[in-house]
């Protein structure tokens, strides 16, 4: 998925965390990004397998058990950090590739960058359309690589400096949407004191209307026919505006989304399980909304602060074997304990929000995700100095090598996970979706990560770049280059 | 096609080198571009519905017509097509300079600042029909075409249109397919049985799409009291128009600008902008594109716009909507204007005009931004407030003026200047170095 840092044969690339003498065979980045790439399928078997936002509710809103505790520490240690990381390694990539100094055929390196990024996109479009997976990442991804090029010459000082604004920003954008929440709450409850007050108009009219019932013969006629003249404009205006009875709708929407609802899980299974067409029908309108609505609004801060961390990191050395134990430790640790210490808060004030939102705008002055962008900026940090950091220590080779196999082909890994959880979960396949456990989707994933890491320790054995890794330089220089390795290595 | 030789340039792109017929055609396409941008920005966007239901007579309809048959997006082709091939004259203007960003980087750079440029038009200037936006970020889409030769240029050019054209077409099947399941839910009414739910929402569906096709009054009401109102409300009420034609259009209809664009690098390639081709070629190609151009335009015009009012109608009569086949009559028309320009500029008929359209050109940028500035001041509520005072065809007096002024304007700049105020701020942006501006 990202320009891969390990220089294939025949490209030997300067500047790069070479890990010489130390660790052979791997370095820091692809160990990272296959670490990445599977934890991101953690939460990825969440909407995969039908474990969805609606089905997360029924937890919340039941009693606080197993199912529970488990969801809440995935979310806690996992959730939106793994897609931070593969944007820190990818931030780091480009600025690797850039700087390669050989191509298999002669082009630029903007040029070679640039038609990278465009098939990124192009294989993004396809995984999500024909393979029929809505969070796809590839097309967002592609799209920043596109549009933070023009950053790739800046010093790291200022890289920082982007991404803090980047951070910054998204956290003012998630301000923004909870205010527009409080908006909306504060419109309700002005519509629901009119109504009340209606009620009690109407009320009291059917009151005196008895009681005029009752004076009928001795009122006089005239004030009688008065009286009913005002009534009926009275009654006319008791209902709610058109605007008003939106606005009430609007926040009733918005609390109902916030409560399971059976129906929905239904609906969802119902759909999911029948065949190609209807999917991909269905699923169309959420993957145009990610590749248009979500990446303009979210996605290019959410992705941006991260591209820029990973340049940033890549220009101070981060991934190179010169940069100090000690230091990966102390980032590892510090940035680690900040970022978790921040999903907790968001843990908790997102246990109090679906508890009962009203009551959480009246008193709370911030969202439940105010400070989400931070937490997995941390935390990705954190994860990525503590794994280069442990890589230093021999009891973690074995694993380090497993995890760079699978780093190298990131991409081809990538999509075969929506292949393998399609034909499992979705109709035209087994169907299982909606079907398995939290806990079993767990072991899934765990099944899915140790076939693949062994698939791409044999392939690249034999092959310089997981398959569709080679596609996809092939398509970039319109060139048909060898993959087969001739001479085993070692 | 395109290499270096072909064309004698090296120098930065100011002053004296520049190839005056791009100017003056890039001034021709800025000027155009008001002509569809004024009822934006003047007038309230159900204007169309009395000229449409109205009698065909009166100076409005006749406006109107002419406006739409003519020019309806071809000005904005123009302008793409003048992207497109400016960008590869960016590209092989400058020479790559060991040690510093290569000319690539630049190009990013010059569009990021572009697509920054467009977010502060669309909304601080405030106007929503802004395209700096969509030029930047289409432009970073072009890069790695540039070298391609002039027919694969045309070919996906050509792509894009089929593109477009299967988007156009899917969405009309889907309106359409509502408006079968209302007729089906009609006709079951009529026979007196009981509507399934699906029925009764398919006639639901349909009926508010036949009133968004309709004046609101509602709608309108609060559109002129917005429009009337202070900055602030404006901008406020502008974010999410903002926000979602950034977003749609985009994402939903790109092909619309990249066609244009690969199809003016292509004609750049062949020589068609810098005056190379031969004035029977010029001729040719303008007879063609009237020749085809004007008889679709005026087919769409008369058959589809005609009969906005009246969307039932029309989706019974058509299989296949009209704007789907926009591009058969955009790109003609397009192409008539560029070689009619052409031939009056090699003509030498009328240099002065040529001249000063050449200097609007030159500074189209500062141009673009300035018609915003312009207009906005003079139809919204914290300017002179004249929204949708004007009748329709009195738009087309601002118009007038508003080219006078920069026909004007932009001569008198260009006599101290090296460059518009706003190209020298993009170039010292662009560069991170204070560009030299004086002459």
């Amino acid at each position: 998925m990202h320009p891969s840092p390990s220089p294939s044969p025949g490209e030997p690339v300067e500047n790069i965390a070479k890990p010489s003498g130390v660790q052979p065979g791997f370095n820091s980045l692809d160990v990272i990004r296959g670490f990445a790439l599977f934890g991101l399928l953690l939460i990825s078997a969440w909407e995969f397998g039908g474990f969805t936002f609606n089905e997360q509710l029924f937890y919340h809103n039941g009693t606080h058990g197993g199912n529970y505790k488990l969801m809440q520490l995935v979310s806690w240690l996992v959730e939106g950090k793994m897609s931070a990381l593969l944007a820190l390694v990818f931030g780091a990539g480009i600025l690797l590739f850039l700087r390669k100094k050989e191509f298999p055929v002669p082009i630029s390196p903007a040029d070679a960058h640039i038609r990278r990024m465009l098939w990124l996109m192009a294989f993004g479009v396809f995984n999500a359309f024909i393979l029929l997976w809505p969070g796809d990442i590839l097309f967002p991804f592609g799209v920043m690589g596109i549009l933070l090029f023009a950053f790739t010459r800046m010093k790291s000082r200022g890289l920082f400096i982007a991404a803090i604004v980047c951070m910054l920003i998204y956290c003012g954008k998630q301000y923004w949407n909870y205010s527009d929440d409080k908006k909306d709450y504060r419109k309700y409850t002005a519509v629901m004191a009119v109504e009340k007050k209606f009620k009690a108009d109407s009320s009291s009219r059917a009151r005196k209307d008895s009681l005029d019932r009752t004076k009928d013969t001795v009122l006089l006629k005239d004030t009688l026919l008065q009286n009913k003249r005002l009534d009926s404009i009275a009654r006319k205006n008791d209902t709610l505006t058109k605007k008003q009875a939106e606005e009430k709708a609007s926040w009733e929407g918005k609390i109902k989304s916030l409560k399971y609802d059976s129906a929905t899980t239904q609906a969802a299974k119902k759909m999911m399980r029948d065949s190609w067409q209807k999917i991909a029908y269905q699923l169309m309108p959420r993957s145009q909304q990610k590749e248009s609505t979500w990446l303009y609004k979210t996605g290019i801060w959410e992705i941006g602060m991260m591209v820029f961390l990973g340049m940033a990191l890549l220009g101070i050395g981060f991934f190179s074997p010169r940069f100090s134990s000690s230091k990966y430790l102390l980032i590892g640790l510090v940035a680690l304990a900040a970022g978790f210490a921040l999903a907790w808060l968001r843990l908790s004030l997102q246990c109090s929000r679906l508890a009962d939102y009203a009551q959480y705008i009246e008193k709370k002055s911030i969202p439940y995700n105010q400070l989400y962008p931070l937490e997995i900026l941390l935390s990705a940090t954190g994860y990525a100095a503590l794994i280069a950091g442990l890589l230093r220590t021999k009891i973690f080779t074995l694993a380090g090598k497993a995890l760079a196999a699978a780093g190298r082909m990131a991409l081809s890994l990538y999509v075969l996970q929506t292949i393998t959880c399609t034909l499992f979960f979705y109709g035209h396949g087994f169907g299982y979706y909606g079907s398995l456990q939290q806990w079993e989707l767990y072991l899934f994933v765990a099944e899915v990560v140790l076939v693949q890491t062994v698939f791409a320790i044999f392939w690249l054995r034999y092959y310089k770049q997981g398959p569709l890794e080679w596609i996809w330089n092939c398509a970039v220089y319109r060139k048909w280059l060898p993959n087969r390795i001739s001479n085993k290595q070692e | 096609m395109m290499d270096q030789s072909s064309i004698t340039m090296t120098a930065p792109v100011a002053g004296a080198d520049r190839i005056k017929s791009i100017d003056t055609i890039r001034g021709v396409a800025l000027l155009g571009i008001l002509l569809m941008n004024i009822p934006g920005f003047g007038i309230n966007q159900d204007f169309w519905y009395p000229l449409v239901t109205g009698p065909r007579s009166g100076a409005d309809y006749y406006t109107f017509a002419a406006v739409f048959t003519l020019f309806e997006g071809t000005m904005r082709g123009l302008f793409s097509m003048l992207f497109g091939a400016g960008m590869v004259l960016f590209m092989m203007n400058k020479k790559e300079m060991p040690g510093h960003p290569s000319v690539a980087e630049y190009y990013y750079r010059r569009l990021l600042w572009l697509v920054f440029f467009g977010v502060i038009n669309a909304f601080v200037i405030l106007w929503p029909g802004d395209i700096l936006f969509y030029y930047g970020l289409s432009g970073m889409l072009l890069f790695p075409f540039r070298k391609l030769q002039p027919k694969w240029l045309i070919g996906i050019a050509l792509l894009c249109v089929a593109f477009g054209m299967i988007k156009s077409q899917w969405n009309y099947d889907e309106t359409r397919d509502k408006r079968k399941a209302y007729k089906e839910a009609q006709q079951a009414k009529m026979e007196k049985k009981e509507l399934t739910p699906e029925q009764q929402a398919a006639i639901g569906t349909w009926e508010e799409i036949e009133k968004s096709q309709k004046p609101d009054t509602a709608a309108t009401n609060k559109n002129l009291r917005k429009m009337q109102s202070g900055y602030a409300t404006i901008f406020s009420y502008f974010i999410p128009m903002n926000t979602n034609y950034e977003i749609n259009y985009m994402y939903g209809n790109p092909w619309d600008l990249l066609c244009m664009m690969f199809l003016g690098m292509a004609l750049f390639g062949l020589g068609f902008f810098s005056n190379k081709l031969k004035t029977s070629t010029y001729a040719l190609c303008m007879l063609i594109g009237y020749g085809i151009g004007l008889p679709v335009a005026w087919m769409i015009f008369d058959q589809f716009y005609m009969d906005f009012g009246n969307p039932g109608g029309y989706m019974d009569l058509w299989t296949s909507s009209h704007p789907v086949f926009t591009e058969f009559r955009r790109i003609p028309l397009t192409l008539g204007h560029a070689s009619l320009v052409m031939l009056i500029f090699r003509s030498r008929l009328v240099p002065w005009l040529m001249k000063a359209l050449a200097n609007v050109g030159q500074m189209a940028f500062t141009n673009y931004l300035m018609q915003s500035v312009i207009c906005t001041f003079f139809f919204y509520g914290y300017g002179f407030g004249y929204y949708n005072k004007l009748s329709f065809h009195q738009l087309y007096y601002v118009v007038g003026a508003v080219w006078l002024f920069q026909l004007i304007f932009s001569s008198i700049w260009l006599r101290f200047f090296r460059f518009g105020p706003f190209e020298w701020l993009w170039r010292s942006l662009t560069y991170w170095k204070r560009q030299p501006m004086r002459r």
